[in-house]
């Protein structure tokens, strides 16, 4: 029992030194979102055959110039079992605005509410827009920026597309990761 | 028409009055040049763009404290990352905040861009880089920077 505890206290203190639990090519654990009620939401209630989590901001210019191309994706794939699950981890962006902006861009996608970012804390997701695909079996298979620029006309590099594709259909994702710059998650002051 | 045309130029005027020189544009090669054109200095280099509010925030306390430091051997850098079509908006902060002229990042690879500055950057604006004198990177910043920490990590290395 004594060597469960330390065993237990050790893998916690290893989540809280380096942040990130849920990494590339590892299974990611069930997690609590909060819908924009404020009613919490389990990930295992929400996830597809294929699950997109995204991470998302209503004022940040970069993700607000993938709006039409995350819905577009999510259009694309939703008879295909792929769940696009939203998320707003700001603090400094609260439920009702977050529920405005879904509202006026229409999409088709839910947005949750990552409170006090506890679950961007899991993924170690830093900016908006920053995209994980995650197969059925619950292993990320992708991690990363949606495409290669924020100027639509500009894309030469559709990963995420590619990722989703692949893992639909079996495939070694070829492209695992893809950085860009975005805006930085705005994290909640830790007391 | 000709009056339509003469207001439209004069409005881009207004809206844009850059008369000083462009930004120079930056590619991975060309970053390690800068870093290593500043050896000898310790070399504050600040990544940030026109649509990044915390950016345009930070950029007068960081021109601030390159001027405050100078003396003692402090450089800022200053890299937009915008597109190109950004640039004359780019020139015209950096001319209001009265920072020297900087760079335009101009890479093909934004990835490839980032990992040349430091593999554990997610690409998140802004983010602040700290050199030692032997061109060493020492420390970052990434997000909104605790000026004070980072005035204290400049006067340790100074």
């Amino acid at each position: 029992m004594k060597r469960l505890l330390c065993l237990g206290l050790a893998a916690s203190l290893a989540v809280l030194s380096f942040g990130q639990e849920f990494k590339l090519g590892t299974a990611v654990s069930d997690f609590t979102l909060s819908d924009l009620n404020g009613n919490p939401v389990k990930f295992s209630n929400l996830k597809g055959d294929v699950t997109v989590v995204m991470f998302i901001a209503t004022q940040c210019p970069v993700s607000n110039a993938y709006n039409g191309r995350m819905s577009s994706l999510a259009n694309e794939y939703a008879s295909r079992g792929v769940r696009f699950i939203a998320v707003n981890s700001n603090a400094t962006e609260p439920a009702a605005e977050v529920a405005k902006h879904a509202m006026n861009h229409g999409f088709p996608f839910k947005v949750y509410k990552d409170e006090k970012n506890a679950v961007a804390d899991r993924f170690g997701a830093q900016v908006t827009p920053e995209a994980f695909v995650i197969d059925k079996t619950g292993i990320i298979r992708y991690h990363g920026a949606i495409d290669n620029s924020r100027n639509e006309g500009d894309v030469k590099i559709k990963a995420l597309d590619a990722a989703i594709s692949e893992v639909l259909s079996g495939k070694t994702v070829e492209r695992t990761e893809m950085k860009a710059f975005g805006c930085t998650i705005k994290r909640s002051k830790k007391s | 028409m000709r009056t339509v045309i003469l207001t439209a130029i004069a409005s881009a005027i207004a809206l844009f009055p850059v008369a000083g020189p462009q930004l120079k544009p930056l590619d991975e090669a060309g970053y390690r040049r800068v870093i290593d054109a500043h050896k000898g200095t310790v070399l504050l280099v600040d990544f940030w763009a026109t649509w990044c509010s915390p950016c345009l925030e930070e950029l007068p306390l960081l021109v601030r404290l390159g001027e405050k430091y100078r003396g003692k051997g402090l450089r800022l850098v200053t890299i937009s990352c915008d597109e190109t079509s950004d640039e004359p908006r780019a020139r015209q902060l950096i001319e209001k905040h009265k920072a020297q002229p900087g760079y335009l990042k101009q890479a093909p690879d934004d990835e490839k861009f980032i990992n040349s500055v430091d593999p554990k950057w997610s690409g998140a604006l802004p983010g602040l880089f700290l050199y030692d004198r032997r061109g060493r990177l020492v420390r970052s910043f990434i997000g909104e920077a605790d000026m004070t920490a980072l005035e204290s990590a400049i006067r340790q290395l100074l």
